[in-house]
């Protein structure tokens, strides 16, 4: 069985972010950076079926820049057998659609069974990247997975919908299907899988060599989200705070104009 | 790896390039991820257990002993063909930093990978190692090292406890009482040091289940009380004379390496609870409103934040440099070798000054933190409904344990002191040296556009004056200086702030130029800082260490050495503070 696993290094999401200078994303210095969380779902998904199957093999994919290697060899001390980075320094200004191309470019070639990717990124976003895969290949998509299981060709899976709905689901391999919190507990990488990672297989391939697609869209402009004031809080007993808040409404809004 | 191994002591009197000292910034990827792996191994598995932790409930320290072990946390020292991963310094170092933010329960990983495990490893046969290796480095044993009585502590050879051989020649019969012993409680290993006949030294293995070894109560303790630590009472305790554990009358080897394992680690170790601690510290501030506006906007709560991450950063430095000098030496050794383990621990004992330095230094930092932590935190801070109080408490053991600070300030100037008498170190040439220096009008002409250039007169002046102090001590008292502690106190606190500053700055020279122009900024901020505080230290010192020495012309003379070799322009101090403090509060933790 042949099972690819796609990652995304994310700045730590308890980062202070700055926009850069060209205004179209965060400043990328100074930054923290790991795995998306629901990408580490995925890879721990994708190990337990591996270890559930025995006779698998498990690449990981990730694109970006060298630096992305690193969260990479996380997921190899996870328990993936092999990386596959897309060497490509600006990967942050592609759209969805063009990094689903060069995921479809790869994946074309290895006939992958089970696709996993997170539900999406914590940096953009969309949602969009796995779907769009599945969707280039001709392969089925189950998406927002909160349970996984796999038996004879067969996928088993529970969506989580609004409102706390479930949805059961089932498909035929060749697929693909992204992970969503509450599916699993990520496993930590222990020290002798970490040391053992060093030596597991690791291609780097220069993103041209993909023949990589233009975006269809461009991110025009990214700002922070607008300063809320302080809230405040009115003492007094109930008459009193009536009439304050009267006052209130009447000095700073429109309400009881 | 280092271009040149320096010696232990060396830096006093030669120049250490910044490309031969291990920064935090050269960790690999995979040293990064076994931090990782620590941290969410305590944000998961121990803090949410903290309350039990601390209230004694052991269940689930041994637990999380046992989930250490499943995790390879345990196994770093231990050697690849027992089973265990035989990483680097910088990599326990750095775990043992990670895993201090658990509290108590650091208490306990630190003491049963640290002394408990380590002499087994470093000194244990084979039959030994394959009876319990196995059983310490998976966590299915706890293990704790027995060396303190109630009557001695610091005077570790003075230990009473007694080993006298069976009649029939296959025990050895143990009596005595060993005092505040981490662990205590669980442990099943317990390395015990007794005398045999009373005259020869000599550490053994016993195991919980011999007859006659009874674990005494818990003590009530300031802090740390999520620790074990209790008496370990060997009443006639029988142990198989195979559990001799190295040579008879050669437990003193064991024990004094053992403990300078242990202050390496410790620096690591206070070094992240430092930083928790200051992350703390910052996140109240910034939250604690006073007179309409958050407390950590007030340049006298900034001052605090700035001087904490500066010292921190200082600390850092120290302590992963001093793992690279130990990993660079240690690499030099050749593993096939039969006496492996004796050419580590000479290695290991060669740095042993700069161990004690960083035991000293690190704990000293910790310290000063958890006291302007409380402070920032006002009336709270002294209530234990937050954290700054129990941290406040945990900090003062480390000034006691793995040697005093005293015991370690002694020790650092002593050794580098008898290193020279020896003429392993040639202090005393460079010693008249700085002599003369003193003696000849100085022309500093200084070529600006060299980095960090007046940090490094300031370490250099340093160098200079602890040479002019020491070689004025030695000609006075020759070799009583070791009895002449108040000067050797002095001597330790010079070399202490000169290795850590000199760290500091080697590292920010290594490292400034990879880092954006904001980090840059507060980098040499904080290397400003450091420089400025650590000099005012060590004048200070020198100062006294002058009057104690020398009178008449003879100090006139000194004293003016005092303020011609600390001076340090630090131009710009307050903008310096208030950019680290305004990074600090920005990120909410340690910045570096």
């Amino acid at each position: 069985m042949k099972i690819l696993v796609c990652i995304k290094q994310v700045p730590d999401m308890e980062s202070r972010f700055k926009v850069n200078a060209a205004g179209n994303w965060y400043e990328e210095t100074d930054l923290a950076w790991r795995m998306n969380e629901y990408d580490e779902y995925a890879v721990e998904q994708a190990v337990q079926l591996k270890q559930q199957v025995g006779d698998a093999d498990l690449t990981v994919l990730c694109i970006g820049s060298d630096r992305v290697k690193e969260t990479m060899k996380k997921a190899l001390a996870m328990g993936c057998d092999r990386g596959f980075h897309i060497a490509d320094d600006d990967s942050y200004l592609k759209d969805p659609f063009a990094i689903a191309t060069l995921i479809a470019a790869y994946a074309k070639e290895q006939s992958f069974d089970l696709i996993f990717t997170g539900m999406q990124s914590q940096d953009r976003g969309s949602g969009q990247v796995g779907v769009l895969v599945a969707e280039m290949l001709g392969i089925p998509s189950l998406t927002t997975l909160v349970e996984f299981s796999y038996a004879d060709g067969t996928v088993n899976a529970k969506r989580e919908l609004e409102g706390g709905i479930k949805a059961k689901v089932s498909c035929a391999t060749p697929a693909l299907v992204t992970c969503q919190l509450g599916l699993n507990t990520p496993r930590y990488p222990t020290l002798p899988n970490i040391m053992k990672a060093k030596k597991k297989e690791m291609i780097s391939t220069p993103v041209a060599d993909l023949n990589p697609e233009a975006s269809l869209l461009e991110v025009l402009q990214v700002t922070p989200p607008e300063k809320k004031g302080g809230g405040l809080i009115l003492e007094g007993d109930p008459a009193d705070l009536a009439d304050q808040l009267i006052k209130l409404l009447k000095e700073k809004t429109t309400a009881l104009a | 790896m280092a271009g040149k191994i320096m010696k232990g002591g060396e830096f006093l009197i030669a120049e250490s390039e910044c490309q031969d000292i291990f920064t935090p910034e050269d960790f690999t990827d995979e040293q990064r991820a076994m931090a990782e792996t620590t941290e969410q191994f305590v944000e998961n598995e121990i803090i949410p257990h903290h309350d039990e932790i601390e209230g004694q409930n052991f269940e689930h320290v041994v637990e999380g002993m046992k989930k250490c072990g499943e995790l390879g946390l345990l196994m770093m020292d231990a050697p690849e063909e027992e089973g265990g991963l035989e990483l680097d310094k910088a990599s326990s170092m750095l775990v043992g930093e990670k895993i201090s933010t658990s509290g108590s329960f650091s208490v306990a990983y630190a003491a049963h990978t640290g002394i408990g495990t380590l002499p087994l490893i470093y000194y244990g046969t084979t039959e030994q190692k394959e009876k319990y290796l196995e059983k310490i480095i998976t966590g299915e044993w706890c293990s704790a090292y027995c060396l303190t009585e109630p009557g001695s502590g610091s005077d570790a050879l003075g230990a009473q406890a007694s080993a006298v051989l069976s009649e029939d020649g296959k025990n050895y019969i143990l009596n005595g009482t060993k005092q505040y012993i981490t662990n205590g409680g669980f442990a099943e290993l317990f390395t015990v040091f007794a005398k045999v006949d009373k005259q020869h030294f000599t550490a053994f293995l016993v195991e919980k289940s011999f007859a006659g070894l009874v674990v005494g109560n818990e003590e009530k303790k300031m802090g740390i009380k999520g620790s074990s630590t209790t008496q370990i009472i060997l009443d006639n305790c029988q142990v198989p004379v195979e559990n001799v554990l190295g040579e008879i009358g050669k437990g003193h080897k064991i024990a004094f390496n053992s403990l300078n394992i242990g202050r390496f680690k410790l620096g690591a170790g206070v070094t992240g609870a430092s930083k928790m601690a200051l992350g703390e510290g910052i996140r109240y501030a910034n939250e604690r409103k006073q007179f309409n506006r958050q407390i950590s906007s007030f340049g006298a709560i900034q001052e605090k934040i700035a001087d904490l991450t500066a010292s921190i950063y200082a600390s850092e430095s120290l302590v992963y440099r001093l793992a690279g000098l130990l990993d660079d030496k240690i690499a030099t050794i050749d593993k096939g070798v039969d006496d492996y383990y004796d050419q580590y621990l000479k290695a290991i004992e060669e740095y042993a000054p700069e161990c004690g330095i960083s035991k000293v230094f690190c704990s000293d930092v910790l310290a000063k933190t958890v006291d302007e932590v409380v402070q920032i935190h006002g009336g709270y801070g002294f209530c234990s409904e937050y954290p700054a109080e129990r941290y406040y408490r945990d900090e003062r053991i480390n000034r006691i344990f793995e040697g005093t600070n005293e015991i370690n300030r002694l020790l650092t100037s002593g050794m580098i002191l008898k290193r020279a008498m020896k003429g392993e170190l040639p202090l005393q040439a460079e010693s008249m040296k700085a002599f003369e220096s003193l003696m000849t009008p100085s022309f500093e002409d200084v070529d600006e556009s060299i980095p960090f250039i007046a940090e490094k007169m300031t370490i250099q002046n340093l160098k200079t004056l602890f040479l002019i102090l020491s070689g004025a001590g030695v000609q006075k008292y020759m070799d009583k200086l070791a009895d002449e502690q108040e000067i050797l106190m002095a001597a330790s606190d010079i070399v202490i702030q000169i290795f850590a500053i000199e760290s500091a700055v080697l590292r920010a020279e290594k490292i400034i130029d990879t880092l954006s122009p904001a980090k840059q900024e507060q980098l040499r901020a904080a290397v400003k800082v450091a420089t400025f505080n650590a000099t005012e230290v060590a004048a200070s010192a020198a100062k006294k260490g002058a009057y104690m020495v020398e009178e008449g012309d003879a100090l006139t003379m000194i004293l003016s050495g005092v303020r011609r070799y600390t001076k340090y322009d630090a131009s710009g101090l307050l903008e310096a503070k208030r950019t680290l403090a305004a990074a600090a509060n920005d990120a909410e933790k340690y910045i570096f």
